[in-house]
């Protein structure tokens, strides 16, 4: 989500709302005379406080189970998770006087500082990295169909391969009837130059394919393979180049799709990590916040309660 | 052949003594006496010409004489195979041979080119003298007879069996010296013209000029073969040549169907079309006929969208058809209410699938035994060309589906059944081959036209180009504007495919408009509505530029889901809100063509040019006003719509029903039917579901030329700056 303009009124007012949370809990700090303290009135109201703006924002998980529940839209609901979950802290902070308190509530307060950092960790991802993705990734798809992509690139590469090494075949065909007629008019000598020729195409024909098999084929179909030599933009490059040495003008365009195929792989895989990166921090978010949930209110039971 | 009365004259050919009634040519005076003389631009059931001169013979005289046109006299002596003579006839072949291209058609069809049967005979192989270097061009457009001008030696036998055979009066000669060409009518492809399809003119032709199309697997597996003389029996081939019948022997066969059996099913794709000999059939829908309505399951906080299917009566939708009638591939129409009619002898059914292999309309199940002709595109072409058969279609038209066909549309429902009447036997029906234009913008106004078969593209012709206004199936009508306003057309409207109209000239429609106002009301208000909505759309064409906007197509949508890829994080609540909207069947791909940050989701685009809507069988699928498009309720769920969209925008939505038990007949068993569906906008709702589930701001359904029109009118940055 792109915290941007459109967020000022949850910004202006989650500030309004620390600024009144803290101008009530300075005096009441000030004047407690055991200290500020969970269980007194003002405690416990900063603690239901907290723990409602916790709860709302662990609704949004709900929410978007049942995304066409017409309950709000899904971007209220994420940025009140946002404020709301960031107005939760300093809450919960004024609830326990900066203490961190026995074995339960200081497991709770670790807890709620992960989950907390993750939580703004996600928010800074979630702000940069589309952007980011965005510019780096001109021919990202959706990440499911990665693999598949990813094998219909393979076919191909194989294709174009198959289609180059016919051209140059093909040409070795012409070139072999050249060389006749120019062997039985010309004499030896022009038949030697063809005939080099002809060897050179060959040559070049049969590296593509070895190319192909040895180099090509294992990087399009396995997914990263970033230490291969084709995962590396800069060496790719010298590995085509020499090709288009080797291969005459009219064949270049089918070298530019071959290099077009490991550039697209590279992005594929770039986007694999990325996207890990952009929704792997959730695997922690998620668990520990549901952790947070329940024993936050275990906590408000035993504490009311014992 | 002369016509003289017969008086004996004796003469000499190739020293052989003859005697031959006078006014006998020499050809034919060699040929009773079996004496051959080669010739090409003679046939014996044809007046002669002697244009081609290969029958040139020796009299005697300063020049040779064209045998076949050239009388006997008495005491002539002919020589009719000196060497001298040969080598005229060689030289004539040669020249003939330079300008042919050879092997043509026919010598690669049958090989029986006569031109290049007597090169060979001649021991020709290249001839000496150069070929002509002006094209005369070919004529594809005939879908049973090509023609190749190029091989064409002017022999003049097609025009004569064309006019004197045949007496159709289609074929003449055109132009002068290398330009010189046989043209049908004004110089028309053969297609407009008038030709009838009768074959004698390839019949006539020697060379590869004018020869059979097959279709390709022109063969049907099942049914008798019928012989041509058999189908010559049948009125409906009256007029046809017997060789072209021979020719397409395979293309037509008869088929018998025992009561209750199946003839074809609805959404089966086919490529022929059905004529009743003998016994009576059903025509009817068996899908439901229903639309697909996307409704929340119970009212208030949670409510949750479910898929069913609604009839008209049930669920009133904005701008839904009022039409009584469904229209489909034959000569009835179904009753909206009770989808069933009867197919009698005489009756066709499955002309738009055989012309323009769209999908079956509707089933059609034996109700007695039936003895049916089935048939290729080339015979129903013929068929459909042939007078006989011609005005008995329309005879049938008229009495049976005029009526219906009038009422179904909305705007003519309160048409009285005199005027109908009255309609009846002064509408015509025509006939348009695919790209041919029915009216032009800019021509003056003489008629208004109905929709019979087929699809008719509407456009305007603008500065920038053509701009496509819309797309009219079966039921649909134009023309009204011009007739309304008394001005010249407002735009051009040709044939997509094999279209037939009916057309009801301008007094008659003006007489309707003055006898039913309520009718001239509508039409006002709808040409109005017409009108202004093809100015929106010029002027938003007027006012965006942007080659890159265009390229993608852009510029063809009224309605883009598009995803603000700076803001969205992929993690597909949309594609998920929108299957769970839909009984789980998604109407949208994150996935598409990108422009600047933006992703343009594949999901309905409402085009301007709403291909999705080009060959619908039963004419199910339009767009309101709104923009939004409406699948009326006899969608068969062939699928032709989706596969049309260029976007893959359209779903087949599986609904459970129940079908007929082909084991046993009378019998429902379980199965599935499937509609056509696409973005609904999920109307029921504010919002669509995709835009209210992005937590992110990212998806928007927006306007193109607005919503980008910051974007279109930035220049271009130019490399290397200034």
């Amino acid at each position: 989500m792109l915290i941007d303009r459109t967020h000022r009124k949850w910004f202006v007012g989650s500030a309004v709302a620390l600024a009144v949370a803290t101008a009530v809990y300075i005096p009441y700090a000030l004047r407690a005379p055991q200290g500020p303290r969970g269980g007194s009135a003002l405690g416990l109201t900063y603690g239901i406080a907290g723990f409602l703006f916790m709860l709302f924002a662990g609704l949004l998980g709900l929410r978007k189970k049942f995304p066409v529940w017409r309950i709000g839209r899904a971007q209220s609901w994420m940025r009140g998770h946002l404020w709301f979950g960031l107005l939760s802290f300093p809450l919960i902070l004024f609830h326990g006087g900066f203490h961190f308190g026995g074995t339960l509530t200081r497991m709770l307060m670790w807890l709620f500082v992960f989950v907390w950092v993750s939580g703004i960790l996600g928010a800074a991802l979630q702000h940069f990295m589309p952007r980011f993705q965005t510019a780096q990734l001109p021919m990202e798809t959706i990440y499911e169909q990665i693999d598949r992509v990813r094998g219909q690139l393979a076919e191909e590469a194989g294709q174009l391969v198959e289609e180059t090494c016919s051209a140059l075949e093909g040409e070795v065909s012409r070139a072999s009837e050249r060389q006749r007629a120019m062997s039985a008019s010309a004499g030896t000598q022009g038949g030697l130059t063809v005939a080099s020729g002809l060897q050179a195409n060959q040559q070049v024909s049969t590296q593509l394919r070895q190319f192909l098999d040895e180099e090509m084929r294992p990087y399009l179909e396995r997914a990263g393979a970033h230490a291969m030599r084709l995962g590396q933009t800069t060496q790719a490059q010298k590995m085509f180049q020499q090709f288009r040495v080797l291969l005459p003008p009219e064949l270049h365009s089918n070298l530019d799709d071959l290099e077009n195929i490991c550039e697209e792989k590279r992005q594929l895989d770039k986007q694999s990590r990325l996207h890990k990166i952009l929704h792997g921090w959730l695997l922690v978010h998620i668990p520990l916040s549901y952790a947070l949930l329940l024993l936050g209110a275990v906590h408000a039971v035993v504490a009311l309660k014992f | 052949m002369s016509t003289k009365p017969a008086d004996e004259i004796q003469l000499t050919i190739d020293g052989r003594p003859i005697s031959v009634p006078a006014g006998t040519t020499i050809f034919d005076a060699a040929r009773v006496n079996g004496i051959p003389i080669p010739t090409l631009c003679h046939q014996q059931n044809e007046n002669p010409v002697g244009v081609c001169r290969v029958c040139v013979v020796d009299v005697g005289q300063r020049v040779y004489a064209a045998s076949c046109i050239r009388q006997v006299e008495s005491g002539m002596t002919v020589k009719t195979s000196t060497d001298q003579v040969q080598a005229a006839r060689n030289t004539l072949v040669e020249l003939l041979m330079s300008d042919h291209p050879a092997p043509c058609a026919r010598q690669q069809q049958s090989g029986d080119c006569e031109l290049e049967r007597l090169a060979g005979a001649a021991g020709i192989k290249e001839p000496r003298f150069p070929h002509r270097t002006t094209a005369r061009g070919k004529d594809d457009s005939s879908a049973v007879i090509g023609v190749d001008h190029e091989a064409c030696i002017l022999c003049d036998r097609c025009i004569r069996g064309c006019d004197d055979i045949r007496q159709n009066w289609v074929l003449a000669r055109r132009g002068k010296g290398y330009q010189a060409g046989i043209a049908f009518d004004n110089n028309l492809p053969m297609s407009e013209s008038s030709c009838v399809s009768c074959g004698e003119c390839m019949v006539s032709c020697p060379t590869g000029a004018l020869t059979n199309k097959r279709v390709v697997g022109t063969q049907l597996g099942e049914g008798d073969v019928l012989d041509p003389a058999e189908l010559l029996h049948l009125p409906i081939f009256q007029n046809v040549s017997g060789t072209f019948l021979e020719l397409n022997q395979k293309a037509v066969v008869k088929r018998h169907f025992k009561a209750g059996e199946i003839v074809c099913r609805e959404g089966d794709f086919g490529s022929t079309a059905f004529y009743i000999l003998e016994g009576q059939a059903e025509v009817f829908l068996s899908s439901p006929i229903a639309h697909v309505k996307t409704e929340g399951s119970s009212k208030g906080f949670f409510s949750k969208l479910q898929s069913l299917l609604a009839p008209r009566e049930g669920d009133r939708r904005s701008e839904e058809s009022d039409r009584p009638f469904i229209p489909i591939d034959a000569s009835v129409d179904l009753p909206y209410d009770n989808p069933i009619a009867e197919l009698n002898p005489g009756d066709m059914f499955g002309e738009m699938t055989c012309m323009s292999y769209y999908p079956r309309s509707a089933t059609v199940r034996a109700r007695a035994d039936c003895v049916m002709l089935e048939m290729l595109r080339n015979v129903l072409d013929i068929l459909q060309r042939n007078k006989t058969f011609r005005a008995q279609l329309e005879r049938n038209y008229r009495a049976r589906a005029l009526d219906s066909h009038l009422r179904s549309v909305p705007v003519f429902a309160s048409l009285t059944q005199d005027f109908i009447d009255h309609l009846r036997d002064r509408v015509e029906l025509l006939r348009f081959n695919p790209g041919q234009v029915i009216c032009r913008q800019g021509d003056s106004a003489d008629s208004f036209y109905l929709v019979r078969i087929g699809f008719v593209k509407v456009s305007e012709q603008r500065p920038g180009g053509e701009l496509i206004l819309a797309y009219l199936a079966r039921g649909g009508y134009f023309g009204e504007i011009a007739l309304l306003s008394g001005i010249p057309r407002s735009a051009t409207c040709t044939a997509l495919d094999h279209v037939e109209v009916v057309r009801i000239a301008g007094e008659d429609f003006q007489l309707m408009l003055d006898r039913f106002p309520d009718v001239r009301q509508k039409l006002e208000a709808i040409a109005h509505e017409r009108i202004e909505e093809n100015l929106r759309h010029t002027v938003q064409a007027q006012n965006v530029p942007v080659d890159q906007f265009l390229a993608q197509g852009l510029m063809e949508a009224q309605s883009l889901l598009v995803l603000d890829l700076e803001k969205c994080t992929r993690c597909d609540q949309c594609v998920r809100a929108c299957a769970d909207a839909h009984e789980g069947v998604s109407r949208l791909v994150r996935e598409g063509l990108r422009f600047d940050k933006y992703l343009v989701a594949t999901s309905c685009r409402q085009c301007r040019d709403p291909l999705c809507m080009v060959g619908c069988p039963v004419g199910s699928i339009r767009r309101r006003n709104t923009l939004e498009v409406i699948i009326e309720d006899w969608c068969i769920g062939c699928g032709l719509c989706a596969t049309n969209c260029p976007y893959g925008n359209i779903n087949l939505h599986p609904f459970p029903a129940e079908l007929d038990d082909p084991a046993h007949p009378g019998h429902k068993i379980a199965g599935v039917r499937v509609k056509a569906t696409s973005c609904d906008l999920c109307h029921d709702h504010a919002e669509p579901s995709c835009v209210y589930a992005c937590p992110h701001d990212a998806a928007h359904r927006v306007n193109p030329p607005e919503f980008f029109a910051g974007l279109l009118t930035q220049p271009t940055p130019t490399k290397g700056g200034s």
